[in-house]
């Protein structure tokens, strides 16, 4: 190696990746240590997570390293927790909190300033305080001041600090914690057991501040120092001890960066001091040479006020020409503007002590003159009787009068006096001024024994009638309405001093004369109702809002409409309110209800009554108004309304009722399918719901009895969907009508006598059946050959080439055109489709029926309109044989398409097993070109997709096998026979005869054809399904008994459906 | 005159429900009882010789309500559990369940024929169901309600439901209408009169209202008792001429049916009364409490 070492020369600083990693590490250890690292500048520090390693690298070097492995935060990652949970074992509600989802710096960060329950935490416990107490006497011995653990530990800090013990703090001194980082601080800052912390925690801050300064005037200079000493003179509490001298100057051969912390500190406690300091202070700072925008001070708290550390806020190129002598002065000024202001400022109060504020006085109003003699005292004025009559002397104590009677008189009049207010006083008073019996009122005969009885009952009542008697005009300062009144100048209303309330007043008053006279009864135990305690408990605007609740509820008139409640209540306390009048009213009722029984409620309703009289006339007539109030309500409610509501028939059929609604058409019709609003709608309309209408009918054609039943409707126009379904499960019979009644001469079935149909009928069954062949026969047997049926999807252009033809047919339109061209684009289609000529050739063929089929409806009666516009698109798309059938313009079209097919089918019976794929072929062709044009054309190219599959071969082998026998079936059947005992076939049909001479036929042919094949596999009634729907679409029309034996096909079709539940 | 017959002695005490007793019914003749209740259980009470006959078990919560065939051999039940159940009485099995509110049943009742059951939900509707098919669709919904539907009576061709929407709607299936009479007041119960012709409906006022079923009026108000949040029962006794109800402080009310004065009240839970139910013939009455037991009222 050093061999190797002394033959190199080197170029250049090798890369120093050992060392680089060691100090790393030894910075990770004294990161996790705790020490402070020495300030590096910025671009050679570098961010480490708590292992040491460091978070950024380059960008080309790892970038950005987290979490575990630069995964997520821990080793499963992102694993979803699975959740299990049994009824044994259930799975236990997990209480989530923000921990789960802190990483762990931010829980650091977080825990320092949750709050939390400390194990170690013993209020009580003595022997961490004592152990506190004594690791704060050993910090105190070895001179550790705070001040030490508070400020960023710095290591040369610490070690300037004069510590017993030099460097590192040795082992032996760290202590486990037996108290709270809380508690240990403030221990630290000189808190000490039993003492409140506010106040240390200030002594403390104040000490910091003190220890700042002392910082700071190290650094300054003797001005600077004098001002700061003014200023810690001035805020001093005198029991600072001072630090000793050479601290000071151990302080200023500290670290600068302390210093600025102590500025910053500085500066934020000036920014509370105000203007003044804050000028002294900058001043010096300059000195200092600090200017705005550095660190914020480790003792510093976040506060709202240290957000603009770094803000210059304060103008410090402004301060700095301003002299040293100059805070003194201003100082002065604030404080003679202070002393100026202080005879404004209330005792309590403070001046704004903030600049701004003192100077920014433009938007500000200037403060309310406040009056000479205002007395900044709240003095409560005494609201109680009791607390007013406290101040008073007592009346002295006087014997009662002779006259019993009035002493009774006087110690109830005492008694309602004090509790219903001076008021009563006044008004009995008044009453009863030639009533000699009441002279006590007017200063005459007992009237220092009343006085006295209505001071003792004040006291006694004084607790109780607290609330509202506190308003009671007792109190000399308070202003009654009455009182206001006569301030006022005001004239008292008429009415309450005259008719009715002076006679009442009197009259209740005499009433209570009376009562006192006839029964010495106790007042207070009258008073204990409840009702009506809470009554005089009722403050004095609810009074009066009861008294107007009375007057408007007994005595009628117009009634505003928010009468009672005063406006600043809420609903709510209004209706409580009103409740609670009506319990009163209603307990004054009762009172009066029973007064010919019952004197003491009598005297109760009087009492009442006169409790309400201090502000109005009570109520003689109370109760005899009919409570209108419960009457608006009575109105109110019940309210009655009526709904239409139609049962469901069910319903009505198990309450054993007739349904009102039998017959009627739903109230609400709910549309229950498209058709009914298809066929409610104008054509224009119409068109657009054609597709579904189709599409509906399309599935609906997959019945074949509902198929049977339109059958039976075609003479019917307009029909309506439903109907059809009824009439179809009714009308069975109408099938055998429709093929059999009708009589009219056929051209091609002259020789036939009576199973001759309408053309119309002819079409319907063939519609039928081409439908039944194209949808049925395949589906079923494609289902026996277990090959999976294509679903009856078109394909989506030439679906769109279909929709528009309804449109056309629907429309009645004859815009052959367009026929003409969607026939094109047909063609097109299919041959970008399949691509094969011969397909195209298929296609056009389709074509050309199509178009036949539209030229016929177009040129056909209305009725074939209709039919089509009814039946759905396969029925539209007749089969050849049928369209030839009917339409005779079309004829020659049609006959050519027919010799073609024809010819194409005696080709495939001549080589019927040689060619299979072209017999494959024709058998699309077969398919294809009676009814399923379009869908056959997307049958086909799935077809054509899985032509190599042995059971498509298989497929297509047996159809042309049966095509091949039904011809010769078609042969030996039709053209041997006459259509008379076709129709006699029919009951061989239904007699099974006919099916079991088709299975004769099918098994000869069977043996003939295959005799080891799969084909028995499926069963033969299935075969002779799809065997009848062959022979009707691959008969020709135009032979001889072809009707008849599409008839015949007909009620096969409904004895098959029958047969297959036999 | 038959205030005297009231039903105020305690003949005697069921006991065997665990937790608040919902409902406590009479069945047709008066002969037994039905008490349902929160321990999810119905049981069949002879009330008269206080014999408990058979429990039903099945309801997944809280049973609400239970009524039974005038041929007593079908059970109907609702509760929490958003079923309507539909029991054999004998087997003490469960025909069939009605599944389709949306949210609690609170009522249920046959009809006279036994051969419907109509409901009635949280979920602001009345449903009848046939127990004549094997549908368990509801064959009608009635969802014209603006609250839960509280209670349900049904008459010969009506039905009758009270809702917190403050409505007593009459559901005439023969004539086809609906008729509310709101009282603008939560309707927490109705209750027929054996004649038909009133309703009584309890409100969430504490006031019983009795309604002129013709046309619609209200006949009388009865207080005095308390019934501001529970769901409790009131009736009218088998002569009309009374009307009782619980009150929530577990006292039993009896009211004049003619000038509304409180007749009789009397202690008789040691908390909420949820239902009373007065024999059809007798004077009898057992009512349901809170506090678990059924008790049975004779004079």
């Amino acid at each position: 190696m050093s061999s190797d070492d002394e033959d190199f020369v080197f170029y250049g600083t090798p890369i120093e990746r050992e060392d680089e990693i060691t100090t790393r590490k030894k910075k990770a250890i004294s990161g996790a240590s705790g020490q402070l690292r020495t300030v590096l500048p910025p671009w050679k520090q570098e961010v480490t997570d708590e292992e040491g390693r460091r978070r950024f690298h380059g960008a080309f070097t790892g970038g950005f390293s987290a979490g575990y492995y630069n995964s997520v935060g821990s080793k499963e990652g992102w694993t979803p927790q699975s959740f299990t949970s049994s009824r044994k074992s259930r799975a236990e509600v997990k209480q989530q909190s923000i921990y789960n989802f802190l990483d762990e710096d931010e829980k650091a960060e977080f825990e320092g300033r949750s709050l939390g329950t400390s194990m170690q935490f013993d209020t009580f416990g003595f022997t961490a305080a004592e152990l506190a107490r004594k690791q704060a006497e050993k910090e105190q011995q070895k001179g550790f001041v705070f001040l030490s653990n508070l400020f960023t530990i710095s290591s040369s800090f610490a070690g300037s600090m004069p510590s017993t013990i030099p460097g590192p703090v040795p082992d032996e001194l760290i202590v486990p914690a037996t108290e709270s980082i809380g508690v240990k601080l403030l221990l630290k800052m000189g808190w000490r057991q039993g003492r409140s912390i506010k106040d240390s925690n200030r002594n403390s801050l104040s000490d910091a501040r003190r220890q700042a300064r002392k910082a700071f005037l190290a650094l300054s200079d003797n001005v600077g120092r004098d001002i700061a000493h003014s200023k810690l003179d001035e805020e001093d509490t005198g029991n600072v001890p001072d630090l000793p001298a050479d601290d000071d100057n151990q302080l200023s051969k500290s670290m600068p960066e302390i210093n600025l912390c102590y500025f910053v500190l500085e500066r934020k406690r000036l920014k509370m001091s105000g203007k003044r300091e804050m000028e002294g202070c900058s001043s010096l700072s300059i000195k200092g040479k600090i200017g705005p925008g550095f660190g914020i001070g480790a003792l510093e708290d976040l506060d709202a006020e240290d957000e603009d550390v770094y803000d210059s806020g304060y103008d410090f190129q402004d301060t700095y020409v301003q002299e040293i002598e100059e805070p003194s002065r201003t100082s002065t000024d604030t404080l003679r503007i202070l002393d100026a202001k202080k005879h404004d400022v209330l005792p309590g109060f403070k001046v704004a002590s903030h600049s701004d504020r003192i100077l920014d006085r433009r938007d500000r109003f200037d403060p309310p003159e406040i009056p000479k003699d205002f007395v900044p005292h709240h003095k409560f004025l005494a609201p109680l009787g009791n607390e007013g009559e406290r101040a008073e002397t007592p009346p002295a104590e006087v014997p009662a009068p002779e006259d019993n009677n009035l002493k009774v008189l006087i110690e109830g009049v005492a008694a309602l006096v004090a509790r219903c207010g001076k008021l009563f006083e006044d008004l009995s008073k008044e009453k009863n001024q030639s009533n000699p019996l009441f002279d006590f009122l007017r200063g005459g005969n007992g009237s220092d024994f009343y006085a006295r009885k209505l001071w003792e009952e004040r006291q006694k009542h004084g607790e109780q009638t607290k609330l509202w008697e506190g308003k009671k005009p007792q109190n000399s300062e308070q202003l009654t309405a009455e009182r206001r009144g006569k301030i006022l100048g005001e004239k008292a209303l008429e009415r309450s001093s005259r008719d009715s309330s002076s006679f009442i007043a009197s009259a209740s008053s005499v009433n209570v004369n009376l009562n006192f006279q006839i029964h010495s009864l106790n007042l207070h135990q009258l008073m204990s109702n409840r009702i009506l305690e809470n009554l005089l408990m009722m403050t004095l605007e609810s009074k009066k809002r009861f008294e107007q609740f009375l007057k408007e509820k007994y005595e009628g008139g117009l009634r505003t409409k928010d009468s009672g409640g005063s406006s600043n209540m809420s609903e709510a306390a209004r209706a409580r309110e009103r409740l609670e009048f009506e319990a009163a009213a209603e307990a004054i009722q009762k009172g009066n209800s029973g007064k010919e029984r019952k004197a003491t409620s009598q005297l109760l309703s009087d009492l009442s009554a006169t409790a309400a009289l201090q502000f109005t006339t009570g109520g003689v007539e109370i109760g005899k108004v009919p409570q209108d109030d419960e009457l608006i309500t009575k109105a109110m409610y019940p309210r009655r309304e009526e709904f239409q509501w139609r049962p469901a028939p069910i319903l009505c059929k198990r309450f054993d009722l007739i349904d009102p609604y039998m017959g009627k058409p739903p109230p609400a019709p709910r549309v229950r399918s498209k058709m009914d609003s298809l066929i409610f709608m104008p054509d224009s309309i119409k068109t657009a719901i054609v597709e579904d209408h189709v599409s509906m009918e399309h599935k609906s054609s997959l019945v074949p009895q509902m198929d049977k039943g339109k059958i039976g409707q075609e003479a019917t126009e307009n029909e309506v969907q439903n109907e059809v379904e009824v009439e179809n499960v009714g009308r069975p019979v109408d099938l055998y009508k429709a093929i059999f009644s009708d009589d009219s001469d056929d051209e091609e079935n002259t020789t036939s006598d009576q199973v001759e149909d309408t053309q119309k009928k002819i079409e319907a069954a063939n519609t039928t059946l081409n439908r039944l062949i194209a949808g049925d026969f395949l589906e079923s047997l494609g289902k026996e050959l277990g090959l999976m049926v294509p679903p009856e999807m078109p394909l989506p252009e030439n679906k769109g080439v279909q929709k528009e033809k309804v449109n056309v047919d629907k429309g009645n339109s004859d815009s052959l055109s367009t026929e003409i061209m969607s026939a094109t684009r047909n063609v097109v289609g299919s041959s970008t489709n399949g691509g094969i000529t011969k397909k195209t050739d298929m296609r056009v063929d389709g074509i050309e029926e199509r178009y036949m089929n539209t030229h016929k409806t177009r040129n056909n009666s209305s009725s074939e309109d209709e039919r089509s516009r009814k039946q759905s698109r396969s029925h539209r798309r007749k089969s050849s044989s049928s369209d030839s059938d009917t339409s005779n313009d079309s004829k020659d079209y049609r006959d050519r398409h027919r010799s073609k097919s024809r010819r194409k089918d005696k080709g495939s019976s001549r080589e019927k097993s040689s060619s299979r794929r072209h017999s494959k072929h024709r058998k699309h062709r077969r398919k294809d070109s009676p009814s399923r044009s379009h869908h056959s054309s997307g049958k086909e190219h799935e077809y054509r997709k899985r032509k190599k599959s042995a059971q498509m071969k298989l497929y297509c082998l047996v159809l042309t096998v049966f095509r091949l026998m039904l011809c010769s079936v078609s042969v030996f059947h039709l053209h041997g026979r006459n259509p008379s005992s076709l129709s006699g076939c029919l009951w061989l049909v239904r007699r099974w005869w006919l099916m079991l001479f088709l299975d004769k036929i099918l098994g000869r042919y069977f043996e003939f054809e295959f005799n080891t094949t799969d084909c028995f596999l499926f069963s033969l009634d299935s075969l002779k399904f799809s065997l009848y729907s062959l022979v009707t679409f691959f008969l020709e029309p135009s032979l001889p008994g072809t009707d008849a034996f599409l008839r015949c096909k007909q009620s096969t079709d409904r004895f098959s459906s029958s047969s297959s539940s036999f | 005159m038959s205030s005297a017959n009231l039903p105020r002695t305690e003949a005697s005490v069921l006991r065997g429900h665990e937790g608040a007793v919902l409902a406590a019914r009479f069945n047709a003749n008066g002969e037994y009882c039905l008490s349902c209740g929160k321990d999810r259980t119905i049981r069949l009470w002879n009330p008269h010789r206080g014999l408990h006959i058979k429990t039903y078990k099945s309801h997944g919560r809280e049973v609400r309500d239970v009524h039974v065939t005038p041929d007593n051999s079908k059970l109907c039940s609702c509760g929490g559990d958003r079923q309507v159940f539909y029991w054999d009485v004998a087997t003490g099995r469960v025909i069939r369940k009605f599944r389709g509110h949306d949210s609690e049943v609170n009522a249920v009742k046959f009809n006279d024929y036994a051969s419907v059951v109509v409901s009635a939900g949280y979920d602001r509707s009345l449903r009848a169901w046939d127990c004549r098919s094997h549908s368990t669709e509801p064959i009608q919904i009635i969802d014209t309600f603006s609250d839960s539907v509280m209670s349900v009576c049904l008459s010969k061709t009506e039905i009758i439901a009270g809702s917190v929407d403050g409505t007593v709607r009459t559901f005439d299936i023969r004539i086809g209408r609906e008729i509310s009479d709101n009282l603008g007041q939560p309707v927490n119960c109705i209750s027929l009169s054996n004649d038909g012709n009133c309703v009584l409906a309890s409100c969430l006022d504490s006031t019983l209202r009795l309604l002129d079923r013709s046309s619609g009026e209200l006949l009388q108000e009865y207080k005095g008792h308390t019934c501001k949040s529970f769901k409790m029962d009131c009736c009218l006794t088998n002569t009309d001429a009374h009307v009782t109800g619980g009150s929530e402080d577990g006292y039993i009310y009896f009211w004049d049916l003619v000038d509304a004065q409180v007749v009789s009240s009397f202690r008789a839970h040691s908390s909420v009364v949820t239902s009373v139910s007065y024999h059809p013939k007798d004077d009898c009455m057992i009512t349901a409490s809170v506090d678990g037991t059924i008790r049975v009222w004779k004079p």
